[in-house]
């Protein structure tokens, strides 16, 4: 009882953040609701059990993602006169759901038939993490970082003064 | 689970919260007195409740009363968004308070066989939950400098979360490098690890083991709390008060306690990481509970002496000047706190004596290195919040350009070669 009360708080803010950040027009407060979403999902993945994905979780959404789209909110700095007119907001949103339910449904049916093909494990330590990570995922997660650090050379790029 | 472990737990959670809240208005007086010792003056040292002054800390309660009843108003080009412009500062707040709950204050304790976290949160990963939590406490400032509508404020909130940003980077890999060679995330075992010595003879404190990670991380640190000598989200001659311009009363008062809490916390995590936290050098736990009598003899005898020297000292400063006609109950004052040391001294030493001779329980022994421990850890505490006041008060502040240039050209290459060479370290050694 105390699980699925402390999971529908969760889902509560999460819905909310989540709406509320598709749905200001103030880009401020569509961070705000970023926010509470990967906080409220942070909180879900310590209902699990699974601290290091929580701290993890709100460690790069959270201090990286979050306070990164800020820091371009504060540098831009629109006025609210220069925010798009969006007069169609709330049917754009209705018939973008509707249009997404089919594979909604699809998802849910698949995520909820997923679990008979995994075996049962045992609780994920930071360690034993790392471990697998740097063992048998060496390779992904090399090829991974190289995606990186490609995105941050086209940044540098990007940025540069033309001389 | 025992009585007396649900007992540790609230104790250990309660002390948590005393220890981040309390420290608030000694830090404010610290900060106060400290600062007029370095500038040869004396601070505030009147205010005082029935006579009794402890020296000025009173004045602080004075302040909170002061901000409480202050009128709080809201400035009126604020069209949207006022309830986050009023949560900007708790969030600030709380992050810097939450950050601080997993600090351990005293080794795991063994009752019937469990062993219990002396922390307010009893957790294993606590590096990762200070940087997870100590990360959003930026996010309140941004909010609060963004929603005030204010060039001053925009400007100072763009300055400390580009700030925040940078130094997180040299942060995070200078405490990777204490990871490394800690091979832990657990502060408390952090901590076991800086209990031996190192090169035979000195204590294997972070300090010693990883000099050059250490100054990356105190000075990580202080840019991460924005105080001197990186305090350019703020700044009277540019910027007035930075993102709290538009901050009256409680909230601008909760953007301060915020401040301090952070600096408790920065210092908390400097003296666990490498200054050995709650041990005194050379000494382990399991030194102090097998040689229990040698112990106990040590902190009798050293008990009276630590008292004796600071009644002396209160004695001696706790007076008018000669010319002044009445002392205000300074006279009083002193008698009143001697006798009050001197009966806890007593008490001690009874306390000590009972379970040298008469009581031979394990427990009550590992209880009372439990107490002696937090006692050396608070000791700790106080002198690195010191340190931080005494660099606010000494150096000039950076401009905002140096800052980053500081940042990212010295800090972040010299923190990823230490990474490097650790590492390597590491690797050979094993």
């Amino acid at each position: 009882m105390l699980e699925i009360s402390i999971f529908s708080i969760l889902a509560i803010f999460m819905l909310g953040g989540s709406f509320a950040m598709i749905s200001n027009k103030q880009t401020v407060f569509s961070a705000f609701g970023f926010l509470v979403t990967m906080i409220g999902m942070a909180g879900i993945f310590a209902m699990l059990n699974n601290q290091f994905l929580a701290m993890a979780q709100i460690m790069v959404s959270v201090g990286a993602v979050v306070v990164l789209s800020m820091l371009t909110i504060l540098t831009v700095n629109a006025k609210e006169e220069n925010l798009p007119k969006e007069p169609h907001k709330y049917k754009w949103i209705i018939f973008s759901t509707i249009a997404v339910a089919p594979f909604t449904v699809l998802l849910y049916k698949t995520l909820t038939t997923m679990d008979r093909h995994f075996s049962e494990m045992a609780t994920i330590d930071s360690k034993v993490l790392g471990s697998v990570l740097f063992s048998k995922w060496v390779l992904p997660f090399e090829i991974l970082s190289i995606l990186l650090l490609a995105a941050m050379l086209g940044a540098i790029v990007i940025a540069r003064k033309k001389s | 689970m025992s009585t007396l472990s649900i007992v540790i737990a609230i104790v250990s959670f309660v002390l948590g919260a005393l220890l981040a809240l309390l420290t608030i208005p000694v830090l404010v007086w610290l900060e106060r007195r400290i600062a007029s010792l370095v500038q040869d003056r004396l601070g505030p040292n009147r205010t005082n409740v029935f006579g009794f002054r402890l020296g000025g800390v009173v004045q602080s309660f004075a302040d909170v009363v002061k901000l409480l009843l202050k009128e709080e108003y809201y400035p009126s080009h604020i069209k949207t968004g006022r309830w986050l412009f009023m949560l900007a500062p708790v969030i600030t707040f709380s992050a810097a308070l939450l950050a601080f709950m997993a600090i351990p204050f005293a080794d795991t304790i063994l009752v019937d066989g469990e062993a219990l976290r002396v922390q307010a949160l009893p957790i294993d990963y606590g590096v990762f939950w200070y940087l997870a939590i100590g990360a959003i406490g930026v996010l309140g400032v941004i909010f609060g400098g963004w929603l005030s509508h204010n060039k001053y404020a925009l400007l100072g909130a763009a300055r400390a979360g580009s700030m925040v940003i940078s130094y997180e980077l040299p942060l995070g890999l200078s405490i990777l490098s204490f990871i490394i060679t800690y091979n832990t995330i657990d502060f408390n075992a952090m901590v076991q690890w800086q209990s031996g010595t190192f090169f035979g003879f000195l204590p294997a404190w972070g300090i010693l083991v990883q000099p050059l990670a250490s100054i990356i991380l105190i000075v990580a640190l202080f840019a991460e709390t924005n105080r001197n000598p990186f305090t350019v989200a703020e700044g009277e001659s540019e910027i007035v008060a930075g993102f709290m311009t538009e901050h009256t009363a409680m909230k601008f008062a909760m953007y301060f306690m915020g401040e301090y809490v952070a600096m408790n916390t920065a210092s908390a995590v400097i003296i666990t990481m490498i200054f050995g936290g709650y041990q005194i050098p050379w000494v382990s736990t399991e030194m102090m509970l097998q040689n229990f009598s040698t112990f106990a003899i040590a902190l009798m005898v050293s008990v009276p002496v630590i008292v004796f020297l600071l009644i002396k000292w209160m004695r001696k400063n706790n007076t008018v000047r000669p010319t002044v006609s009445t002392d205000g109950g300074r006279n009083f004052e002193t008698k009143v706190l001697s006798i009050a040391l001197i009966s806890m001294t007593v008490l001690i030493e009874v306390i000590l004596l009972y379970l040298m001779f008469f009581a031979d329980s394990a427990l009550a022994n590992s209880i009372t290195v439990m107490l002696f421990q937090i006692v050396v850890f608070v000791v700790k505490l106080m002198l690195f919040n010191i340190f931080f006041i005494l660099i606010r008060w000494t150096v000039p502040r950076f401009r905002y350009d140096q800052v980053q240039h500081l940042g990212w050209v010295y800090l972040l290459p010299l923190s990823l070669l230490n990474l490097f060479i650790t590492a390597i370290i590491v690797v050979g050694v094993t």
